[in-house]
């Protein structure tokens, strides 16, 4: 199979990769240079796709002013805290709604997984009407509690405690072993590769999510990364200098992108079943 | 809704072949007349005329079907061409997915900037070449051509994906099969890639109305909505009515039409992804 029409091939499917990359490497290019030499001209050396002039002083400035370190901050206690939330909500509510006998069981499942055709836009104003009684706006758990119960996190979880078989409980009740201990000591081992699946996929949309915060997060120490950078984007010529937003851009990327790069596998899987819903 | 409902409801008998033709579109039409004449239509006079909304109920559609049918195609032509298990192949396949991965609003800092007619290095190349630049943004023409390409950048590789895996499912028999009857590449494509393909790509077409109905980012932080409106799509224009004119009722009343819509191409994945195991 790996004939010379394979190379050609490599070869010209190449051209739109290395163009697909292309808008990526120019932000990073864009924020090891210089703002003066940005102010004039965007294409210095290779359309720009080369930093030269190079200069580091773009992450230094990010780091000694502005935000963008506490949005960051920000960002990962609020994308951590969801994580941790989807996980415990969701291992907890899909082995009670897939193993456990009780009362009601089946409308209870059914109209949580109705919950999926709820897109968040559709619910975000009555959302927020809550939040403000609450008088919770402004916080990072303003920010984790909305998403910490997902429907496709109980389902994922659902599905996979439904897969396995019941003898290994069976026996287990047998023992005498407590629903806590199997569900500590039998079925969560098990679903190690599902909580991962599902870990990445809370973490990436809590990480990515935009519309949430820009309602809930009103006060700039509270913003996300994600919020903070759609905040200095649109003044970025005049006030912070285009090489020093690209910094932002380049930072507020870095941890979903090396995530990527570690847990492809997982990451492609965990956004293939996560389609749409987030 | 409920007229509409009739209609599809005409459809439906009429498929399953309980009603001929011409009664179900007398039924169909009949449904929308008791909503219509009472004044429930969104032309001008009616109940449900709005200056604004429709026409961005318009351009959201308008939007969904560029960035639907963008990203359909270009992801099934890359999954058929990058359908092998090779290092090389793998390689490519993390760059096409790698934009995935971003957020919106790095997307949008990096694609406002390609566009401008000054700095972006889109205006670069055209110069280079001799052309004059494009004003992407502010240009009516091309506003809404400038998010849709921003669009297929950003969620090409869930598609992809979805399309290598549908892919996987067919037989290579059936190449064998055809490879006998003189049917390779292009033809192959044609004849056996496309029609084994059909299931996958109702799935991908489905799951990207869903996903792309919900568009707001490249909107509200490429375009502002603009220019005049022509890029205003239907979260945006919620969000706005509700947090920048204060005006939640009129704002709900909009999430629930989305709502409805959404509802509706969610419970038909979801038959689909039943039909699938």
């Amino acid at each position: 199979m790996l004939n010379r029409g394979y190379y050609w091939l490599v070869l010209a499917v190449s051209i739109p990769a290395f163009i697909w990359l292309v808008p990526t490497i120019w932000m990073v290019s864009l924020s090891f240079q210089p703002n003066e030499v940005l102010a004039r001209t965007t294409s210095s050396t290779a359309l720009g796709l080369v930093p030269y002039p190079f200069t580091a002083q773009n992450y230094a400035d990010l780091f000694a002013f502005g935000d963008t370190p506490l949005w960051f901050m920000n960002s990962v206690i609020v994308a951590l805290g969801m994580t941790f939330g989807v996980l415990l909500v969701s291992t907890t509510a899909g082995f009670a709604l897939a193993r456990l006998d009780f009362p009601f069981r089946t409308p209870i499942t059914v109209f949580c997984l109705i919950g999926l055709m709820v897109p968040e836009q559709a619910v975000f104003i009555p959302l927020y009407t809550m939040f403000a009684d609450f008088g919770w706006h402004n916080s990072d758990h303003a920010l984790i509690l909305p998403r910490v119960a997902v429907p496709i996190g109980v389902f994922l979880m659902y599905q996979f405690f439904k897969a396995i078989p019941k003898d290994i409980d069976e026996a287990a009740r047998l023992d005498g072993v407590g629903w806590l201990q199997i569900f500590w000591h039998i079925m969560l081992p098990l679903a190690r590769p599902a909580m991962m699946t599902l870990a990445i996929l809370t973490f990436l949309y809590a990480w990515n999510d935009y519309l949430w915060p820009l309602v809930s997060a009103q006060k700039r120490d509270f913003f996300t990364i994600t919020l903070g950078l759609a905040s200095i984007q649109s003044n970025f010529a005049q006030s912070e200098g285009l090489g020093r937003v690209m910094a932002s851009g380049v930072i507020a990327s870095l941890p979903v992108v090396i995530l990527f790069l570690i847990f492809q596998h997982y990451v492609v899987q965990a956004m293939t079943v996560g389609g749409s819903k987030g | 809704m409920l007229g509409l409902l009739g209609v599809v409801y005409a459809a439906y008998l009429y498929n399953s072949k309980r009603l001929s033709k011409t009664t179900a579109i007398a039924l169909g039409v009949g449904m929308l007349l008791v909503f219509v004449l009472p004044g429930f239509h969104p032309g001008e006079g009616g109940r449900w005329y709005d200056r604004r909304f429709w026409p961005i109920v318009g351009n959201t559609l308008t939007f969904v079907g560029l960035a639907v049918s963008g990203v359909t195609i270009s992801a099934m032509l890359l999954a058929a061409v990058l359908n092998r298990e090779t290092r090389a192949m793998g390689v490519l396949r993390t760059a096409f997915f790698l934009s995935q991965v971003l957020s919106v609003t790095v997307v949008t800092l990096i694609w406002s900037i390609m566009f401008s007619p000054r700095q972006g290095l889109i205006a670069n190349v055209t110069e280079l070449f001799g052309g004059s630049p494009i004003v992407w943004l502010t240009d009516q023409n091309f506003a809404m051509i400038a998010i849709v390409i921003t669009t297929v950048w950003w969620a090409l590789g869930i598609a992809m994906i979805l399309f290598l895996a549908g892919l996987q499912d067919i037989s290579r028999d059936l190449y064998e099969a055809g490879a006998l009857d003189r049917a390779t590449g292009l033809k192959a494509f044609w004849y056996i890639t496309l029609p084994n393909l059909k299931r996958t790509i109702t799935l991908v077409i489905v799951l990207q109305i869903i996903l792309h109905f919900q568009v707001f980012g490249q909107s509200h932080l490429i375009t502002n909505g603009g220019p005049t409106d022509t890029t205003q799509v239907l979260v945006r224009y919620i969000y706005q009515t509700g947090f920048r004119d204060s005006d939640l009722g009129r704002a709900s009343a909009m999430a629930v039409f989305l709502f409805v819509i959404m509802g509706a191409f969610s419970v038909l994945q979801f038959v689909l992804g039943r039909e699938e195991s």
